[in-house]
């Protein structure tokens, strides 16, 4: 589990986070929405250890923090991209055979050789989905990681990234704008408000399994529909 | 390459030689202004001479070019490890390209002697500054996202260096590079004058004092052209291998 405990924030003057304490269970998938500036992404930083705190975060060894922008390497191949973090965490042995099956896994094989400027947004997302599986992560940060992507693509990444987190199992802490893409995904969205930045709501989602058509069910808007109204209250 | 990309170039050099030949028969003083055609024979008449010139020149310019590169890295690697060292190192830096290098040549000719290791000094000198410049500014233009993932990932400095920072400097460190491959040629050729007329066996820009003395224009001007073709020389070279290590990734070469 993951246990967030009086975890504030100041840049300076400004207080970007007051008091956050947050509880995540194993396997739980946790949506954090908010307005920009509410410090969602702080939060996720400061969870990820990018960013210092006077609180406290306990969380699992292993973990992987998929960026907005994919975060490839330019300069490398699909290949020696897949096989990045597995060099930074040292240590791994068979990494060519493990980034075969990961490349497999996300539709990206027969791009090996291909360069991240030769792929859409959509591709770029799997891979750097892709490599941080390969961590066998216990947790995963998601930093607003379908922003990028047009529409229907994401609609597809979210029903990849749902196969992926029902499939290993990792506890998931994702930062949207997208209430939708929260309520699709996650068990509990968190609400956060600006200024500073604190939880106001946490509303828990009770769908069972998630298929695409979810999306058109009445209890899906509904429940869209009053995440919104949440965020709406103190603007 | 298609004809339209090279017709206007290779138009613009033959009116130029043109008007310059007829201009130099109408104005009829060769020791002063000789044709283009007077020039070219000199490269088969003196062909020995532009040689000597051309080897000394090239060991010079060549050595000042490597030794200002690896030492232009260094030192723009040692300013971006943190901002005091920055700090300290980046005015005299600075310092390094504003002063007169012509004016300061006596003087390294006077410590270093007269001999060729003056004018490499000479050479990296006037080399040095844009390699620290663009590198720099390489080091510290990394993307911030992916400083983050290695920090994430609990990357060391060194790793960090070798795996992230370094290689997205390479396209600034390559855009140095191309700046300063005609200066070393420059500084090289600045040495050879303050050098003078120390041995017949001097580089191009001891050629040049020579045959100036001696009102030999045509060959004045075959050993410009040498110089130049030097110059041009290197900056193919390192264009074709920033292409060769860039193409495949970098806006700049696609």
């Amino acid at each position: 589990m993951i246990a967030i405990s009086k975890v504030s924030k100041h840049f300076d003057e400004v207080q970007a986070l007051a008091e956050v304490n947050l509880d995540i269970a194993t396997g739980e998938f946790i949506s954090i929405v908010g307005p920009s500036g509410c410090g969602k992404s702080t939060l996720l930083r400061i969870i990820a250890d990018l960013v210092s705190t006077n609180g406290s975060v306990t969380k699992p060894n292993k973990g992987a923090f998929v960026f907005q922008d994919s975060a490839l390497l330019p300069w490398r191949t699909v290949q020696k991209n897949v096989e990045l973090l597995m060099e930074l965490e040292g240590g791994t042995s068979n990494k060519k055979v493990k980034a075969k099956k990961a490349l497999e896994q996300v539709g990206l094989t027969g791009f090996e050789k291909n360069y991240p400027h030769q792929l859409s947004g959509g591709m770029k997302m799997r891979l750097s989905l892709a490599r941080s599986l390969l961590l066998d992560p216990e947790y995963i940060l998601l930093d607003e990681p379908l922003s990028a992507v047009d529409e229907l693509t994401r609609e597809v990444l979210q029903e990849e990234l749902y196969g992926m987190w029902a499939r290993d199992k990792f506890t998931a802490i994702l930062v949207t704008h997208n209430i939708a893409e929260a309520v699709y995904l996650s068990n509990r969205v968190v609400i956060m408000s600006p200024r500073p930045g604190k939880i106001t709501h946490i509303v828990d989602v009770p769908f069972k399994k998630r298929t695409p058509n979810i999306r058109t069910k009445p209890q899906f808007s509904k429940l869209v529909n009053e995440i919104s109204g949440k965020l709406r209250t103190w603007k | 390459m298609e004809i339209k990309k090279i017709a206007p170039p290779v138009l613009i050099l033959a009116l130029f030689l043109t008007s310059w030949h007829v201009g130099a028969l109408v104005y009829d003083m060769a020791f002063l202004l000789p044709t283009p055609y007077a020039v070219a024979q000199v490269f088969v008449s003196d062909f020995n001479i532009i040689m000597i010139g051309l080897k000394q020149t090239f060991q010079a310019a060549f050595t000042g070019y490597i030794i200002a590169t690896l030492l232009g890295i260094t030192v723009a690697t040692i300013m971006s490890l943190n901002k005091i060292l920055e700090r300290s190192l980046y005015p005299y830096a600075i310092l390094l390209q504003t002063v007169p290098v012509v004016a300061v040549a006596p003087l390294i000719v006077l410590w270093f002697g007269f001999e060729i290791k003056s004018i490499i000094i000479i050479s990296i000198i006037i080399a040095l500054f844009p390699i620290i410049n663009n590198t720099l500014l390489g080091l510290k233009s990394t993307s911030k996202t992916l400083v983050e993932l290695f920090d994430y990932h609990k990357s060391n400095k060194f790793t960090s260096f070798l795996k992230l920072r370094f290689p997205a400097a390479i396209p600034n460190i390559i855009a140095g590079m191309k700046i300063s491959a005609g200066l070393s040629v420059i500084g090289a050729i600045v040495g050879e004058f303050i050098i003078g007329s120390g041995s017949e066996a001097g580089g191009l820009g001891v050629q040049i004092i020579y045959a100036q003395a001696n009102l030999e224009t045509a060959l004045v001007m075959a050993l410009i052209l040498t110089a130049t073709c030097l110059g041009f020389a290197f900056f193919i070279t390192i264009s074709t291998l920033g292409w060769y290590l860039l193409h495949q990734w970098h806006e700049s070469e696609q």
